[in-house]
């Protein structure tokens, strides 16, 4: 990875849930924010510049929000960069923030991506005619389901894998106490007969609408050493990152295994030194807002053969006792305030190779993956963490 | 997207039903914006004690300064001073006046920052800075800053 070294020292997540009208959106963000600060052991003060990012303003129907919260994010009179790449600007984010770092510009960025779901309805909000753009007047899965057909008739996938991936990522999600859907009687059964939204996808296999807010503290080598020392829990070093996107219509584009999420997991695992995803990598946080999205970027992402992504699911490979243990926080399916989904990802992969995080810890994980999605399936942002120095 | 509906009665009979489709926003207001909107209700006006003792109206969460959470609310007056304006006199649909009015920074005596609202006068030339507004009230206040009518100037305005 080219630049310094730089490392996660601090995260910090928000009580996740459908409505949070307890607190203003400047109150919600700093819910995060000063959690993420407590982590790295550090203050407002000890933060040299703030890199933000949110999905469309359209979604919360406030412009430029980062000018309204630079006094309550402790930015007056520091640098503060917003990002915006759609479902995946929170992972991309985060990359913004550690070049921030990488240059050697700055030692200790906070970044902060977070949502307001409760605040108007996303699913219209992506759906509205701009002229001379197709209009979708579908949401997010009536969009992306026409394409999750075309992966089950490629890859001749039983009709059961969507539901094993809800089951578990729900599950998963009893063991994380800020995920917003904690549903202990879920069964293979009760997902099953829940309504079909867009089919194949049923309710159960959707992701809910959260209102929530994650920070994260990177930090140069030197003040993420102070910091661990101070703290008493190891960073997350950074192994790489990548980030991809492609034109939404470009004609002969494949919307099932897009080449720019292929072409952005070659360009991070290169940094990273991983030659053999599926043996290499400990743990992965990958972006899925709808169940089948996990086979697909199983696939996507090099961790199986084209076609064969569905077999780890069948096969338990992604469980949190398989050999690739997928989104053990409970992943996008339990979880999706859609800014900060992506830095989620992020965010929890670096809680895995540092230790933290808790009921869903796997057991020894050392390098760890993050991966958001954003768009028509058209942004994409990864990084590898480790435990280990790069 | 809300769908709004309000039956009327129809003419000769028919059933008329006004449909208005609106994409909607919310807002948390958390603790100080709520408590200033829920003044505003009460025909009351509430700023805020900032860490250098200013009083900023309307009031802030945090400190314009230094990011401190801000808590001792106080109650400023609703008449003020005008700091700075300009006037419409080509009105559009949706405008807070029908009429020709004035958009101004107005600073409610007791209070140390400006606001932006109307003013309800009746030409330019009756406007200046430094003039004496005080609040006219929404007859049926909701709890919005919407609740200030307009200012209207003070007999002895200059």
């Amino acid at each position: 990875m080219a630049g310094n070294r730089v490392a996660v020292v601090g995260v910090g997540q928000t009580r996740y849930a459908a409505v949070r009208d307890d607190v203003s959106l400047p109150g919600l963000l700093r819910e995060a924010v000063f959690r993420a600060l407590a982590d790295a052991h550090m203050t407002m003060d000890d933060i040299d510049a703030i890199v933000v990012g949110k999905a469309p303003d359209f979604f919360e129907g406030m412009m430029m929000p980062e000018s309204y919260l630079a006094e309550a994010l402790g930015a007056v009179g520091k640098p503060l960069f917003r990002v915006h790449t759609a479902g995946s600007v929170g992972g991309s984010t985060a990359l913004v923030a550690a070049t921030h770092v990488q240059s050697g510009v700055h030692d200790r960025v906070l970044t902060i991506g977070w949502q307001q779901q409760s605040v108007s309805e996303a699913m219209w909000a992506l759906s509205f005619p701009i002229p001379f753009q197709q209009q979708l007047v579908a949401g997010a899965g009536g969009y992306f389901a026409p394409f999750i057909r075309e992966y089950i008739r490629r890859s001749d996938a039983p009709d059961h894998i969507g539901i094993l991936v809800a089951l578990k990522d729900r599950l998963n999600a009893l063991k994380n106490p800020y995920a917003h859907l904690h549903e202990p009687d879920i069964t293979f059964e009760s997902i099953e007969e829940s309504f079909m939204l867009w089919e194949p996808i049923r309710y159960s296999e959707t992701c809910p609408g959260s209102d929530g807010a994650i920070a994260l503290v990177l930090a140069s080598e030197g003040a993420a050493e102070a910091s661990a020392a101070s703290s008493g829990v190891p960073p997350a070093w950074i192994h790489g990152t990548a980030m991809r996107s492609e034109p939404a219509t470009a004609s002969g584009r494949d919307q099932v295994n897009p080449v720019a999420g292929i072409e952005c997991a070659a360009d991070v695992y290169a940094q990273a030194g991983i030659t053999d995803p599926r043996r290499q990598v400990d743990v992965v946080e990958m972006y899925v807002p709808f169940s089948w999205y996990e086979p697909m970027w199983l696939e996507n992402l090099g961790f199986a053969p084209e076609g064969e992504g569905w077999k780890l699911t069948a096969d338990g490979a992604t469980e949190m006792t398989g050999d690739l243990p997928v989104n053990c926080s409970g992943g996008v399916l339990s979880t999706n305030p859609i800014g900060a989904s992506g830095m989620i990802r992020f965010g929890e992969a670096a809680l895995q190779v540092r230790g933290q995080a808790g009921d869903h810890q796997v057991d020894g994980a050392r390098v760890a993956v993050g991966h958001a999605y954003g768009g028509a399936a058209q942004f994409y942002a990864m990084w590898v963490v480790g435990a280990d120095k790069p | 997207m809300n769908v709004a509906t309000e039956s009327s009665g129809g003419g000769e009979g028919l059933l008329e039903a006004p449909l208005i489709i609106e994409y909607a926003f919310n807002r948390t207001t958390g603790p100080v914006i709520g408590a200033f909107v829920t003044g505003l209700r009460e025909r009351r006006v509430l700023g805020i004690r900032s860490a250098d003792g200013r009083v900023v109206c309307p009031p802030v969460e945090y400190d314009p300064q230094t990011g401190a959470p801000l808590e001792e609310m106080v109650e400023v007056g609703t008449a003020g001073t005008v700091t700075s304006w300009s006037w419409v006199s080509q009105v559009r649909d949706g405008q807070p006046l029908q009429t020709p009015h004035a958009l101004a920074l107005i600073q409610l005596d007791g209070a140390d920052t400006s606001m932006l609202h109307v003013i309800d006068a009746d030409g330019p030339e009756a406007v200046s800075t430094g003039a004496r507004v005080r609040i006219r009230w929404a007859e049926e206040p909701t709890g919005a800053i919407t609740d200030i009518a307009c200012f209207e100037l003070d007999g002895g305005a200059s």
